[in-house]
């Protein structure tokens, strides 16, 4: 080791943090001990100020606690008393997968052939920059996979990075496009296909996935209607009780929309607290009211951004025909569907 | 401080943002992770400096030594210099993902020493961004590179160019500067939860309940439509506070009034000048030098570009695609310039990246520029 002798520098805890420990040191040298710990820079780095952190006496050892957590994979140079003594690395731990895909959406068995996207959840936040090559599109006989049916080099996480969303190549959706016209639908109607997600993805802490996951989807006819929902049953509850209130749409709804776009106001225009909850295939939804419903009017509010699976949304189809008087732009403001407790 | 409403507190921030001093060496920080503005009283140690230059090479190596983690692990988002002691304060973001710490870090002037300002127990005030995007605004904000490793390799028209799209939530704020006054107003640039998104707020200092703000339009030349969605990016006040001037991607200069303007109404503002297309405006200072006012615009594609103000009072709006392109402009052979802040009346601090990637600290005299 070295002159100004410490018979051991190693990587240790004290108090419960990560530190680097002196031990072995020559009676009395503790006390006027400086300590200054380096990472290894690419450039030269003579005058460069030491790591921010205070020495902690810890019996006869020394620790030197840094402010800073170390950097897994990077080394760091130990001088004591101006004198390098040690370099030492810390390790990239390599802890075992735990991370799974919690759910594919949609949960529709059967999608039309201009689905715009589906979602994949995860049990825990994610890395970013792994979508690309490890999810992807199969068709369901041969395996091959459907090339370029994703939209490339964007990833849509959530802010916890749980939920991937994941478009399919509006170019190849929207009629007329050049990428439409070459390459056709990313989907071919009835071809059944599958969402393959494999293990390969990484976690936010680089951990690979516990087990690959996969859902399968038949193909069906497009869909180009914007959503109506003067179009869907409504279930009125019971007065005074807390059933809830279920609402049954013409077709899948988008499930990421669904979770922030329906609320329910009630006589006074206040809104209903409640647990919503999306039910199979994003076909219906329902609201369990925290208190029981009250007499009187009520109204489910629909944000005029929810979309269907293929982007039509309330407000707007997604791949408009100027000739189509359908086609024309809907309300942009919430629509309100009426009901009363029975 | 309680003159102006801070109080012992922990000012946490999530990620590193922009930052820009205000009166009585408060400074203010931006939080895109908790869509607030902190202001904070640093309580700078230093003396009062003269103005002389200041230079430091490979200053994110000298803090990742500080910090301890290498240079690429020092994210330097935003530079600001102390009105009195003119040390140099920079926002970085240290490691990345989840390891990811923002720390605010000073570096003394002259001597150059390198320490940080512990954020958990200082006064502090907060401004929360009441209208920022959702965290799980599914909307993304597309920014440019020309160097580095962000975002994605693409090339249009035979140049390379890195994209990088994040959550709008990353863009609420994207700028800020102070402007004195009574009372003080914070003016805060960035993007909103709203359609037409891009908006320029101004929150009174000290801190009270009546921020406005205003919706933007502008002409983009290069894109040659009309835009509302897109953020400013970097601004400096202008005309004594009464107006600002605003740099967008790609890369339109355009001046916006502030007086009179009614909360929530919708700005236009007046195309100045267009600096090109596949260009990234990276930051703005203004000075004057022989009683003339001059704007300098740091960007990714050319170097520093220096502009009259006088010729930018002149200029009528521009309202046509790609041509003309408005005000004259110098650009200057000083390449990899990615923020600039005013360092004392003779000269502009300002962040440089080399070739080989380092970053260094180097003062531009005003008078030679």
């Amino acid at each position: 080791m070295s002159r100004v002798a410490a018979a051991a520098i190693a990587w240790s805890q004290c108090g419960g943090a990560d530190c680097v420990r002196l031990s072995g040191l020559a009676a009395g040298l503790a006390a006027g001990l400086v300590v200054e710990v380096r990472p290894e820079l690419d450039v030269a780095s003579g005058g460069f100020p030491a790591m921010a952190g205070r020495l902690v006496r810890d019996g006869d050892d020394v620790c030197f606690v840094p402010r800073f957590p170390f950097v897994d994979g990077t080394s760091y140079t130990i001088a004591v008393g101006g004198t390098a003594a040690a370099v030492l690395t810390r390790a990239r731990p390599q802890p075992p997968a735990s991370t799974e895909v919690r759910g594919i959406y949609p949960t529709a068995a059967e999608v039309p052939r201009n689905l715009l996207r589906f979602y994949i959840w995860f049990s825990a936040p994610m890395s970013e920059g792994y979508a690309a090559g490890h999810v992807r599109l199969v068709d369901a006989v041969s395996n091959e996979p459907l090339t370029g049916a994703m939209l490339p080099g964007s990833e849509l996480w959530s802010a916890d990075r749980r939920r991937l969303t994941v478009l399919l190549d509006p170019a190849r959706i929207k009629r007329g496009l050049t990428a439409q016209r070459r390459a056709g639908y990313p989907l071919r109607r009835g071809e059944p296909f599958l969402v393959v997600v494999d293990d390969g993805f990484r976690d936010a802490l680089g951990r690979p996935l516990c087990g690959p996951a996969a859902r399968r989807y038949a193909v069906g006819t497009d869909e180009r209607r914007r959503v109506d929902p003067g179009r869907w049953t409504v279930l009125a509850p019971s007065g005074g009780t807390r059933e809830p209130l279920e609402v049954e749409f013409d077709r899948p709804l988008d499930h990421g929309l669904l979770a922030r776009c329906l609320h329910v106001t009630g006589p006074g225009g206040q809104q209903v607290a409640g647990g919503p909850e999306p039910g199979t295939g994003e076909r219906s939804w329902r609201l369990t009211p925290v208190q029981p419903w009250a007499p009187g009017g009520h109204r489910l509010i629909v944000d005029p951004v929810l979309e269907d699976l293929a982007g039509n949304s309330v407000s707007r189809v997604f791949d408009r025909d100027l000739a189509r008087r359908e086609d024309r732009p809907g309300p942009d403001k919430p629509v309100a569907v009426a009901f009363c407790p029975r | 401080m309680s003159e102006y409403g801070l109080r012992p507190g922990s000012a946490d921030v999530q990620y590193a943002g922009p930052i820009t001093f205000g009166p009585a060496g408060i400074l203010f920080l931006a939080d895109n992770g908790s869509a607030r503005v902190l202001a904070v009283d640093v309580a700078d140690p230093g003396q009062a400096a003269d103005p002389e230059p200041f230079d430091l090479a490979d200053v994110d190596a000298r803090i990742g030594s500080y910090l301890g983690c290498e240079a690429g692990d020092v994210d330097i988002r935003d530079i600001a210099v102390h009105p009195v002691s003119h040390a140099v304060y920079l926002s970085v973001q240290r490691g990345r993902g989840d390891a990811g710490q923002a720390v605010l870090v000073r570096i003394g002037v002259p001597d150059g020493a390198v320490t940080d300002i512990p954020l958990d127990q200082v006064p502090v005030a907060q401004a929360t961004i009441g209208d920022a995007p959702a965290e799980d605004d599914q909307r993304q904000d597309v920014t440019l590179f020309h160097s580095g490793d962000q975002g994605e390799e693409v090339t249009y028209e035979g140049r390379t160019i890195r994209l990088l799209r994040r959550p709008v939530r990353t863009s609420t704020v994207t700028d800020m500067a102070y402007v004195d006054g009574d009372p003080g107003v914070l003016l805060v640039a960035g993007l909103s939860n709203e359609e037409f998104s891009s908006r320029l707020r101004r929150i009174p200092f000290p801190f009270g309940d009546q921020v406005t703000a205003n919706s933007l339009e502008i002409f983009h030349v290069s894109h040659g439509k009309w835009e509302t969605a897109s953020p400013i990016r970097t601004f400096v006040p202008y005309d004594h506070g009464a107006s600002v001037l605003a740099s967008y991607t790609c890369t339109p200069v355009v001046h916006f009034p502030l007086a009179g303007l009614e909360p929530g109404s919708k700005v236009v503002g007046r195309t100045v000048a267009e600096l090109g297309s596949m260009n990234q405006p990276l930051d703005m200072v203004s000075f004057a030098d022989e009683g003339e006012e001059y704007l300098l615009v740091a960007n990714s594609r050319h170097g520093l570009i220096k502009i009259a103000c006088r010729d930018i009072d002149g200029q009528e709006p521009l309202t046509t695609p790609r041509e003309p392109v408005g005000v004259p402009r110098e650009t200057k052979d000083l390449q990899g310039i990615t923020r600039l802040a005013n360092l004392n009346g003779g000269y502009v601090l300002a962040l440089q990246v080399d070739e080989d990637g380092r970053r260094h600290l180097r003062s531009l005299k005003t008078a030679s520029l």
